[in-house]
C-alpha cells in the first residue's frame, strides 16, 4: 500500500455497479473510501467530517451533483470536490467551476488520471489548510498581545468557525 | 391544419413531402438533439462500468501475480456485472435504432403502444425520470396513420414535463382510449398539476398541430389528454376502425 494514497475519499454516485467497482480499486490503491448512492446520504456522510475528497457524479436522481458541490463547499471549508459527468457540457462545467469544483472528469475517464486529480485535490487541500493554520497562528499572536483572556477565547471561537 | 387528400408528390395519409419537410424543422431537430445525448449519457454510464470493472479485474491479476491469493467471488462478481452491461448496452443501443428509424417515413401507419413503449423507454434515461406504466386496450390495436416522430416529440414533451416536477420516485398511468372512430385518446394520470400552467408551450403546441394533435388538461383529475387523430386525412374514420365507446363511458370504465 502507498502511503501517499492515504487519503479519506468519498464517492457518490446512483450507479450502484460504477459506484462499487471504482471504490473496489481505489481501496486496492490505499485509498479510504466511503460510497453514497445520492446527494442526500452523500451530505449526510459528509457531516460526520473527516473527507478530504470528494468525488461527486454530476447527474443523479433527487438532489443532484452540483447541488452537493454546492452544499459540500459551504459546509466544509476545506473539501476538494471532484465532478465525474457522462453527460459534459461548457455550461456545466463552467457552473461546477463557479461552485468551486477542483476538477470536472468526463465518464468513461482513464483510471489513472483519476488517481493523479485525487492526489494534486489533496495536496491543494493541505495546501490551504497549511496556510489558514499559518494565517490563524498569527492571528492568535497578533491577539494575545493586549487582549483578556475572555476577548481571546471569543476571537479564537470566529477564527475556529468553519474549520471543520 | 389543411392537408390535402390527393397528389402526385404524397407520402402515406395523403399528405404532401414539402409540408412534412417543413415539420422536421428546428423544434425537431432540438427533440432528436436532447433524445440522443441522453442516450448517449446512458451509455456512457455503461461504459463506465465495464471500464472500472475490467479495470478491477487488472488489478486482481496484477496483485495475484504479486502473491496475493486472488477471491473467486470478487473475479464471478465482476464478470457477471460486465455481462450485465453489455446487454444493458444493447438494450439501449436497440431503442436508439428504434428512435432513430422513427425519422424514415414521415406518415405511417403506427400502433400507439409502440410509441408509448418507445417514450417509456427514452424518457428512462433521464436521471429524474419517474416510472411510467403503459395499459392497452383489451384486443384492440390501436393504430393511427400519423407521423410518428412529432408524436413522440409531443408525448416524451409532456413526459419529461410532468417528471421534471414530481422526480423519480414518482409513476405516470399512460392508457389509449378511443374517443369516437375518428381520434384515440392517450391519457397521462398522474401528470403533475404544476405544468398545467405550463404545458404545452408554443413549441410543442405548434409541433401538435402540425399533426392534428390536440392536447387537453383536466386539473382535478391531475391527467392530461392528447388527442391522435386515427388519420391525417381530415381526421376521417379509417377502414377497420374498432367500435368507440361514448367519451363520458371510457373515462367511467377506466380502473
Amino acid at each position: 500500500m502507498n502511503p501517499e494514497n492515504a487519503i479519506n475519499i468519498l464517492l457518490v454516485d446512483d450507479e450502484v455497479k460504477f459506484l462499487t467497482a471504482v471504490a473496489d480499486r481505489l481501496t486496492l490503491k490505499g485509498f479510504t473510501v466511503t460510497t453514497a448512492t445520492d446527494g442526500d446520504a452523500a451530505i449526510e456522510a459528509a457531516g460526520k467530517g473527516g473527507f478530504d475528497v470528494a468525488v461527486v457524479d454530476l447527474q443523479m436522481p433527487g438532489t443532484d451533483g452540483a447541488e452537493v458541490l454546492k452544499i459540500l463547499k459551504q459546509k466544509h471549508k476545506f473539501i476538494e470536490i471532484i465532478m465525474l459527468t457522462g453527460h459534459a457540457t461548457v455550461d456545466s462545467a463552467v457552473e461546477c467551476t463557479k461552485l468551486g469544483a477542483f476538477k470536472y472528469l468526463e465518464k468513461p475517464y482513464d483510471f489513472d488520471k483519476l488517481i493523479e486529480v485525487l492526489k494534486d485535490a489533496y495536496h491543494l487541500r493541505m495546501q490551504k489548510k497549511f496556510e489558514t493554520n499559518a494565517n490563524r497562528m498569527e492571528a492568535i499572536q497578533r491577539l494575545s498581545m493586549g487582549q483578556s483572556p475572555l476577548g481571546i477565547l471569543k476571537e479564537l471561537a470566529k477564527l475556529d468557525d468553519g474549520q471543520k | 391544419m389543411d392537408v390535402p387528400a390527393t397528389g402526385n408528390d404524397v407520402k402515406g395519409g395523403g399528405v404532401p413531402m414539402d409540408n412534412v419537410k417543413e415539420w422536421f424543422g428546428y423544434d425537431s431537430l432540438a427533440f432528436f438533439g436532447k433524445v440522443n445525448a441522453s442516450i448517449s449519457h446512458e451509455l456512457k454510464n455503461v461504459m463506465a462500468i465495464i471500464s472500472e470493472t475490467t479495470g478491477l479485474l487488472g488489478d486482481l491479476s496484477e496483485m495475484a501475480r504479486g502473491g496475493t491469493p486472488l477471491d473467486p467471488d470478487m473475479l464471478t462478481s465482476s464478470t457477471e456485472s460486465i455481462i450485465e452491461e453489455i446487454q444493458r448496452g444493447f438494450t439501449i443501443i436497440r431503442q436508439m435504432n428504434r428512435f432513430s428509424h422513427s425519422v424514415d417515413t414521415p406518415v405511417v401507419s403506427v400502433d400507439l403502444m409502440e410509441i408509448l413503449d418507445l417514450v417509456r423507454n427514452l424518457s428512462g434515461y433521464l436521471s429524474f425520470a419517474g416510472k411510467i406504466s403503459l395499459h392497452a386496450i383489451d384486443g384492440v390495436t390501436p393504430m393511427a396513420t400519423t407521423c410518428p416522430f412529432i408524436l413522440q416529440a409531443v408525448i416524451y414533451q409532456a413526459v419529461v414535463c410532468s417528471f421534471q416536477n414530481t422526480g423519480p420516485g414518482t409513476k405516470l398511468e399512460l392508457s389509449i382510449l378511443s374517443q369516437n372512430n375518428s381520434t384515440w385518446r392517450i391519457l397521462f394520470d398522474g401528470f403533475c398539476p404544476k405544468e398545467f400552467d405550463v404545458f404545452p408551450d408554443d413549441r410543442i403546441k405548434r409541433m401538435a398541430a402540425s399533426i392534428g394533435v390536440s392536447i387537453h388538461s383536466d386539473r382535478e383529475a391531475n391527467r392530461l389528454e392528447i388527442g391522435v387523430p386515427v388519420s391525417m386525412e381530415g381526421l376521417a374514420a379509417q377502414p377497420g376502425a374498432p367500435e368507440m365507446p361514448a367519451e363520458e363511458d371510457s373515462l367511467r370504465n377506466r380502473p
